[in-house]
């Protein structure tokens, strides 16, 4: 075959499988927006009680409680993760013991969260007898996105140019001074970037979430020891038990509103990550 | 460039450069007193460096005077850099390296034991290869050193910045926009404001390794007439794989190469740059000077 039609070929075909990419993932949020959206932007359904056995239920307290877990889920996994990819990224040298560090977070990712539900209430709910409650479920849900958080953290802060630790050491700084004023503001939009998808993972959790938050509650929680249920794991409850008979139309408008948020996160992300760079080139990334 | 130039053309532009240097020296020795002054401020000692198993550099001997500059010259890959790393300590940021022999600063082993690091740095600043400023304003930048040294109060950080940039002959081109972003200047100004960033600390000896590579020809020009203005107060060592920088601005050269391929590099002659561009005593010296090879 001549180089120039297999290059037509491979064009063809890479563009074929973009364009299904996009196709599969289009037609996904057409389809739950086309089922939901209506409902989902109703004041009365994202502003009113849930009903057990009624129709015309809304979905408040589930959105209080997504939010809220998020909220702690990521005051508990931050600043571990942060910590840790510091450490990872700027004291330690490359040993035995990163290897074992690298190897456990690698592993961690690797688990399907139902495993650290179970996991979760086993420690948290039942051990700790904190029962169904936000700070399990934020615990749960923490100790699930550590990796992720932490591994993108640590690629941000690999990505700071050398040369900038170079400039700081040469002046005398420590390697902790270092860090704060030089590498850590450099590497906030990755970071934040991280983070924003890392709220949009926490929001569609529900396998890590329905045995240790809880799935259903009539009242939006208000302590961090109260029953929560998030907005991911009530629609599974509201799916798979049916014992509402306008289930369809609560899960259709969750689900669309559950998209929405997402959407959001991750837009919200993009434009921070754009955002911090442009103020870093304009100058003063610490002022 | 050198290789096509015929040899006594280069010879002749040489020893032109060599007489400036030459007046440029007897002014300073004029200044020397005969007390400290005349003591060299760096010296080494048989200092070797490796990488691992790699060996970079062995049996380095060298002594650098005051209120000079000192010249390392040399083909690439020949350990100048690293040489140069092992003035302020750099070289510890590498993994796996390895210092022995001895390096003195003002008579004290900044090898030893116990020895603060991190006040060697601020006595002993360095320029880097390519311009590296802190994404940060070109204020912050020059007012990071002093900041680190605990300096809070906002008039002397104004007076240092303004001090220091003026010394790095770039206060007239940036005061306008101080609170702009260093990454907006451009190539020589941003090394020109490494250099102001290094000033501000209040070093006595400042390293410069290639500092002027990155540049264009004019921003050279610039840079190098601020090194000589800078002389008068500071030692200086300046890395460059180009030899008629070395003839222009340095009063002494090390001339380091490696004999074969792996092995560490050495100094093959060290001595005054005005003696050594026109009468080298080693025929390798000869060789790379003249341009034939390296």
């Amino acid at each position: 075959m001549k180089p120039k039609t297999a290059d037509r070929i491979a064009t063809i075909v890479f563009w074929l499988l973009g364009g299904i990419t996009v196709g599969v993932l289009l037609f996904i949020i057409l389809q739950i927006f086309g089922r939901g959206l209506l409902t989902a932007l109703n004041p009365k359904f994202l502003l009113g009680k849930p009903e057990a056995m009624k129709e015309g239920g809304g979905i408040f307290p589930m959105i209080i409680s997504s939010l809220y877990l998020t909220g702690l889920t990521l005051l508990i996994a931050l600043p571990v993760s942060l910590g840790a990819a510091i450490y990872l990224a700027e004291y330690s040298r490359e040993g035995r013991v990163t290897g074992a560090i690298r190897f456990c977070v690698d592993s961690l990712a690797g688990l399907p969260s139902i495993v650290f539900g179970i996991f979760g209430m086993t420690l948290f709910v039942i051990y700790f007898g904190w029962g169904y409650s936000l700070i399990a479920g934020a615990f749960t849900c923490a100790i699930l996105n550590l990796p992720t958080l932490m591994r993108s953290s640590e690629e941000s802060i690999r990505s700071v140019p050398g040369t900038y630790r170079e400039a700081s050491f040469s002046l005398g700084a420590t390697r902790w001074t270092t860090v704060r004023q030089v590498v850590l503001p450099s590497a906030t939009p990755g970071i934040l970037a991280g983070t924003m998808l890392t709220i949009g993972r926490i929001l569609g959790e529900s396998a890590a979430i329905v045995y240790t938050a809880g799935l259903f509650v009539r009242k939006a929680p208000t302590s961090p020891m109260d029953t929560a249920a998030p907005l991911a794991s009530y629609i599974w409850y509201a799916q798979t038990e049916a014992l509402i008979p306008d289930f369809r139309r609560v899960v259709d408008g969750g689900a669309a509103f559950l998209l929405l948020l997402v959407l959001l996160m991750n837009f919200l992300a993009r434009r921070l990550a754009r955002y911090y760079q442009r103020k870093k080139l304009a100058g003063g990334a610490d002022g | 460039m050198v290789d096509e130039t015929p040899i006594d053309d280069t010879k002749t532009r040489i020893s032109e450069y060599s007489r400036r240097c030459a007046d440029s020296f007897t002014r300073e020795t004029r200044m020397e007193e005969p007390t400290k002054e005349s003591e060299p401020r760096i010296t080494t000692d048989s200092l070797s460096m490796s990488y691992g198993e790699f060996k970079a550099l062995e049996d380095i001997t060298v002594q650098v005077p005051r209120r000079s500059i000192t010249a390392i010259i040399g083909p690439s890959g020949c350990g100048k850099s690293s040489l140069l790393r092992c003035f302020n300590r750099m070289n510890d940021l590498v993994e796996g390296c390895r210092v022995t022999g001895e390096v003195k600063l003002d008579g004290e082993d900044i090898y030893a034991p116990g020895y603060d690091v991190i006040q060697l740095r601020r006595t002993v600043g360095m320029v880097f290869q390519r311009p590296n400023p802190f994404p940060k304003t070109v204020y912050d930048n020059v007012a990071y050193g002093p900041r680190l040294s605990g300096v809070k109060d906002k008039e002397r950080l104004n007076r240092v910045v303004e001090e220091s940039l003026k010394k790095a002959a770039l206060w007239e081109e940036v005061k306008g926009k101080l609170k702009g972003s260093a990454m907006n200047l451009s190539g020589g100004q941003q090394q020109r404001l490494c250099i102001a960033r290094v000033l501000a600390v209040e070093p006595e000896v400042i390293l410069l390794d290639e500092p002027c590579s990155a540049l264009d020809p004019v921003a050279t020009q610039r840079v190098e007439d601020l090194l000589a203005e800078l002389k008068e107060r500071y030692t200086m060592v300046i890395v460059t794989h180009n030899m008629q920088q070395a003839a222009r601005v340095s009063d002494f050269t090390a001339f380091v190469m490696i004999e074969n391929q792996g092995e560490p590099g050495k100094v093959v002659e060290f001595g005054d740059t005005n003696h050594m561009f026109t009468n080298p005593v080693d025929e390798r010296t000869e060789r790379y000077i003249t341009g034939r090879f390296g």
